[in-house]
C-alpha cells in the first residue's frame, strides 16, 4: 500500500514537473534593473509557473524553455502604484451616510475591466494600492491588487492593506453648516471645518481605545462594532494607517494625531512635505508622494492650501525620509513611470527613483515577499522597456503579470 | 413570518375561485398545443375546469369531453401564457419606503392595487401572470407576490413568493444610508450575519433567515460587474442562490453564475440593442444558466424572437417566456405550463409565437378570455373541415 502511494506521488511529481517544464520561458541578454540593487547587463530571467525561478548574468537557459531575446531592452519589476485612483465614481468610492466608515472595503466596488486598470498595465503598472475616496474622514479599507484578472478576489495581493484617514477640507465640504442647510438632511452634521474633521478622527480613535480597554477588562463582552475593530487594529500596529494630507497644517495635524494615539501613519499626497521634513524624519513617517509633478490636484479640495514644489523629492531624500512615488490625484494624469522620471530630473538618483515605484511601495504595503523586485521565488511581474525606463521616449513594450503577457506595444 | 391576508385580497381570491366553479367545462381543441417547451401535442385538446387545466390530450375522459363546451381553434397554436418575472406596474412610489433602505419585512401584497391601470396592458402583451416586486430603490425592499390580470381587476395568485433586494445605483440614495455600493454590501452582509447568529430576531431578520433556509427565493437587482459580484458573494457567504434582475454585465461573471447556480432576469430586448446584448441569452443558455426576461411587457415576445435570431434555440426561448420565470418565482406547479393542475392561462396564435408574422389571437387567464376572440369564423370552419 505504502509502495503504491509512493509510486503514485512520484508519478504526480513527474507529471507536474513535465507540466511546469512546458511553460518555462527565459528572457535573455537584457539589461535588468531588478529593484533595490544595481543594474545587471546581459542578464537572463527564467520564468515558470508564474514565478521567477532564476535571475542573473550566469543563469543557463533550461533545456526546452522558450527564449525571448531582450537585446537592447531593459527589464524592470512591474511598477507598483501605491495611491492608484480607479474609475469608480465618487458616489461609490465614498459612503456618505457617515463620516467614519473604517470597515467598508473599496474592493467591493472594483470592476476588473475598469479602463484605468488597462491604462495602468499599458504603462507598466502591475500592482495597485486602491483606497476608498477622500470625502470621508475615515473612508475605509484599501487593498493591494494586481491590475489584471477577471475576479477581484483572485487579483488581490493583500485584502486589508490600509485604512484611509483624510485631513483637510474635503471630508467636510458636502456637510451643511448649522446655518444654511435643511435640518432634515443627513448632511446636516459635523464636520464642516478642519477642526471638526480632527474632532471626528479623535473621537473615533478614542472610542477604539476605550473598546480595547473594555475588552481587556472583560473578554466576554463580544466583538466590537466592525468600524471600531478596524481602528483597534491600527492602534495595535496590525494595520497600516494612511493619512491623506496635502498642506503643511494638515501634515502637522496628521503627525500630531498619530503621536497622540501612538500609531504609525503613512502620509499620502503630502505636497507640502518639504516644509515639515524635520517632523517627518523625527516620527520616521513614510510618505506616499502624490505625483511629484503635480502643480494642482483633483478632488473637491483642489490644492487645499498646499504649494507643491518639484524639489520635494530631493528634500525628502536628503533628510533620509522614506518615500514612494505615486500618481495620486494629479490632474495631469501622468503615467507612474513619468512621475519617476520627473523625480529623477529633479535631483533624485535613477535607481532611487525606480525603487520608489517598485520595491519601496512593496515594502511599505507589506507585499515585498511576492512583488517589487526581481528575484527567484517572486511573482513574475515585470516590464520589458524599449530603453531605459526613465528616458522620456521609453515604451513599456511587454508587460507580464504572473508570467502572463498582459500588454504588448510594438 | 406570520401570513396576514388582507380582507379585500381574500375576497378577491374567493371571488376568483368561486366564479369559474359554476362555469361549464371548456374543451379547447387546437392544431398545436405547447404543454411545455419540450412537450408539444399536435391536433390535440385541453379540458379546462374551474379555471385550471383538468386534462390534457388523450387523458380527457369521453363523458367530460361530451359535457364540455367546445372551442375549436382549428390549426392554431396554444401556448402557456407568458410569465413576467418582475415588475412594479409603475407603482414604485408605493413599493419602496423612502427613509429606510432595509425593509425586508414589508409586503408587496399590501401595496397591490387590483385596479392598477397598467394591468389592462398585460393580457394584450400575452402576460398572464407576473412577479410583483418591491422597487429597486431599497437595498432590502420586501416580499413580492405572484399576481395576475383579470377580466375587470387583477388578483394575487400567490402571496409572499420571493424577497426583493437591490444593489443597483437606484438603491444608493444620497439622502439616506447607504450611499455607496460598499455601504449597501456591508449593510446586507451585516444583516444576514445578524440573522444567522442572532437568537431572537425581529420580523426583518426572520425574512433573511427564510432566504438562507431556502424557504423563499432571493431576487436581487444588479447590473454592473461590482453589483453582480456582490450579489453572488452574498449568496455564497450566506448559502442562498440568487436570482439576479437586470444583469447587464452578466457576460463578465458567467463562471461565477454557473458555479453558484444563479439565474438571471434580463431586461427586454429591442432591435436597437448592441449585438453583445442580443447574443447574451444564447451565451447564458449555452452555459446552462436559467434566464428569462422582464421589463416592458409588450417587448417580451420580440425579445424572445430577437434572442432566437441571435442563436438561441426556440425551445429555450419559449422556456424563457413561460417555464423559467415560473420556476424562478417558485410557482412552476401553478403557472408557466399547460400541465394537469396548472392554471388555465394560455395564449392563441395563428402560427409559431416566435415568428413575429404570427398573429396573437387571444389571451385566457384562469379559463376566462381576457382579450381577443374566442374563435373566428374561419377557425370554426377550419375545425369543421378537419
Amino acid at each position: 500500500m505504502i509502495r503504491h502511494l509512493l509510486t503514485c506521488s512520484f508519478s504526480v511529481a513527474l507529471a507536474s514537473l513535465a507540466a511546469a517544464q512546458q511553460d518555462v520561458t527565459a528572457y535573455t541578454n537584457a539589461r535588468v534593473l531588478a529593484g533595490g540593487r544595481p543594474s545587471m547587463t546581459n542578464a537572463t530571467i527564467v520564468v515558470a509557473g508564474g514565478k521567477i525561478v532564476a535571475i542573473g548574468t550566469d543563469v543557463a537557459v533550461p533545456e526546452g524553455a522558450g527564449v525571448v531575446d531582450c537585446t537592447d531592452k531593459t527589464i524592470t519589476p512591474g511598477l507598483i502604484d501605491a495611491s492608484f485612483v480607479p474609475g469608480i465614481s465618487d458616489n461609490d468610492a465614498n459612503e456618505q451616510s457617515d463620516e467614519v466608515t473604517p470597515h467598508l472595503r473599496i474592493l467591493d466596488s472594483l470592476d476588473p475591466e475598469d479602463p484605468t486598470f488597462r491604462r495602468a498595465r499599458r504603462d507598466g503598472v502591475t500592482t495597485a494600492h486602491v483606497m476608498p475616496g477622500t470625502q470621508n474622514v475615515i473612508g475605509g479599507l484599501g487593498c493591494v491588487i494586481k491590475t489584471h484578472g477577471d475576479d477581484p478576489d483572485a487579483m488581490v495581493v493583500k485584502q486589508d492593506a490600509s485604512v484611509r484617514i483624510v485631513m483637510g477640507s474635503e471630508p467636510s465640504m458636502r456637510n451643511r453648516a448649522p446655518r444654511g442647510g435643511r435640518v432634515e438632511s443627513m448632511y446636516y452634521r459635523r464636520p464642516t471645518t478642519r477642526m471638526g474633521v480632527i474632532w471626528a478622527v479623535r473621537r473615533a480613535f478614542y472610542d477604539a481605545q476605550e473598546a480595547m480597554q473594555k475588552t481587556q477588562g472583560a473578554p466576554d463582552q463580544g466583538a466590537p462594532a466592525p468600524g471600531i475593530e478596524v481602528l483597534t487594529r491600527v492602534l495595535q500596529g496590525k494595520l497600516t494607517a494612511v493619512t491623506t494630507a496635502r498642506s503643511e497644517q494638515d501634515l502637522r495635524t496628521a503627525l500630531r494625531i498619530a503621536g497622540e494615539f501612538g500609531y504609525q501613519t503613512v502620509i499620502d499626497e503630502a505636497q507640502d512635505a518639504y516644509m515639515v521634513a524635520d517632523e517627518l524624519a523625527a516620527q520616521s513617517a513614510v510618505v506616499m508622494l502624490g505625483a511629484p509633478s503635480a502643480t494642482s490636484v483633483s478632488g473637491g479640495g483642489s490644492r487645499d492650501g498646499a504649494a507643491p514644489r518639484s524639489g520635494t523629492v530631493r528634500a525628502l531624500a536628503d533628510k533620509g525620509i522614506k518615500f514612494v512615488i505615486t500618481t495620486g490625484t494629479n490632474t495631469r494624469r501622468l503615467p507612474l513611470i513619468r512621475e519617476a522620471m520627473f523625480a529623477a530630473r529633479n535631483g533624485l538618483g535613477p535607481q532611487q527613483a525606480l525603487d520608489a515605484i517598485t520595491i519601496e511601495p512593496a515594502k511599505l504595503l507589506g507585499v515585498d515577499d511576492r512583488i517589487g523586485s526581481l528575484a527567484a521565488g517572486k511573482d513574475a511581474d515585470f516590464v520589458i522597456w524599449s530603453q531605459d525606463p526613465l528616458d522620456p521616449a521609453a515604451v513599456a513594450e511587454s508587460v507580464y503579470i504572473d508570467g502572463k503577457s498582459v500588454s504588448q506595444i510594438r | 413570518m406570520q401570513r396576514i391576508t388582507h380582507p379585500l385580497v381574500g375576497a378577491a381570491m374567493l371571488a376568483a375561485i368561486a366564479a369559474p366553479a359554476c362555469a361549464q367545462d371548456l374543451l379547447i381543441k387546437a392544431g398545436r398545443i405547447m404543454v411545455a417547451p419540450d412537450s408539444i401535442l399536435e391536433d390535440s385538446a385541453l379540458l379546462v375546469r374551474d379555471g385550471k387545466i383538468a386534462y390534457v390530450g388523450n387523458d380527457i375522459p369521453t363523458e367530460a369531453r361530451a359535457r364540455a363546451r367546445e372551442i375549436d381553434l382549428g390549426d392554431h397554436t396554444v401556448s402557456p401564457g407568458f410569465v413576467l418575472a418582475a415588475t412594479t406596474l409603475k407603482s414604485d412610489a408605493d413599493l419602496a419606503e423612502g427613509a429606510f433602505a432595509f425593509t425586508p419585512d414589508l409586503r408587496v401584497a399590501e401595496a397591490f392595487d387590483a385596479w392598477n391601470e397598467h394591468l389592462e396592458h398585460l393580457a394584450p402583451s400575452c402576460v398572464t401572470s407576473f412577479g410583483m416586486a418591491p422597487s429597486p430603490r431599497n437595498v432590502a425592499g420586501g416580499v413580492g407576490v405572484l399576481a395576475k390580470p383579470g377580466k375587470t381587476r387583477g388578483r394575487i395568485a400567490a402571496e409572499d413568493a420571493f424577497v426583493g433586494f437591490s444593489l443597483v445605483s437606484a438603491a444608493r440614495s444620497q439622502e439616506r444610508d447607504p450611499t455607496s455600493l460598499m455601504g449597501a454590501r456591508s449593510l446586507l452582509s451585516d444583516a444576514f450575519e445578524a440573522a444567522r447568529v442572532g437568537v431572537e430576531v425581529g420580523p426583518d431578520l426572520a425574512v433573511l433567515r427564510q432566504v438562507m433556509s431556502g424557504a423563499r427565493s432571493a431576487m436581487i437587482y444588479g447590473d454592473t460587474y461590482a453589483e453582480l459580484n456582490a450579489a453572488l458573494a452574498l449568496g455564497k457567504q450566506f448559502n442562498f442562490t440568487p436570482v439576479i434582475i437586470g444583469a447587464r454585465d452578466a457576460h463578465k461573471v458567467m463562471g461565477k453564475l454557473t458555479e453558484r447556480g444563479a439565474s438571471v432576469v434580463l431586461g427586454t430586448l429591442s432591435p436597437t440593442k448592441r449585438v453583445a446584448e442580443l447574443e447574451l441569452p444564447k451565451k447564458l443558455a449555452d452555459a446552462g444558466i436559467p434566464f428569462c426576461f422582464a421589463g416592458r411587457p409588450d417587448q417580451l415576445r420580440v425579445s424572445a424572437a430577437l434572442a432566437v435570431r441571435h442563436g438561441l434555440s426556440r425551445e429555450a426561448a419559449h422556456a424563457a417566456l413561460t417555464r423559467t420565470p415560473a420556476t424562478l418565482l417558485g410557482q412552476q406547479s401553478a403557472v408557466g405550463a399547460l400541465r394537469q393542475g396548472c392554471s388555465a392561462d394560455f395564449l392563441v396564435f395563428d402560427g409559431d409565437l416566435l415568428d413575429l408574422n404570427a398573429r396573437h389571437i387571444a389571451t385566457w387567464v384562469d379559463g376566462v378570455l381576457l382579450c381577443g376572440a374566442e374563435q373566428t369564423q374561419n377557425q370554426h370552419s377550419a375545425g369543421a373541415n378537419r
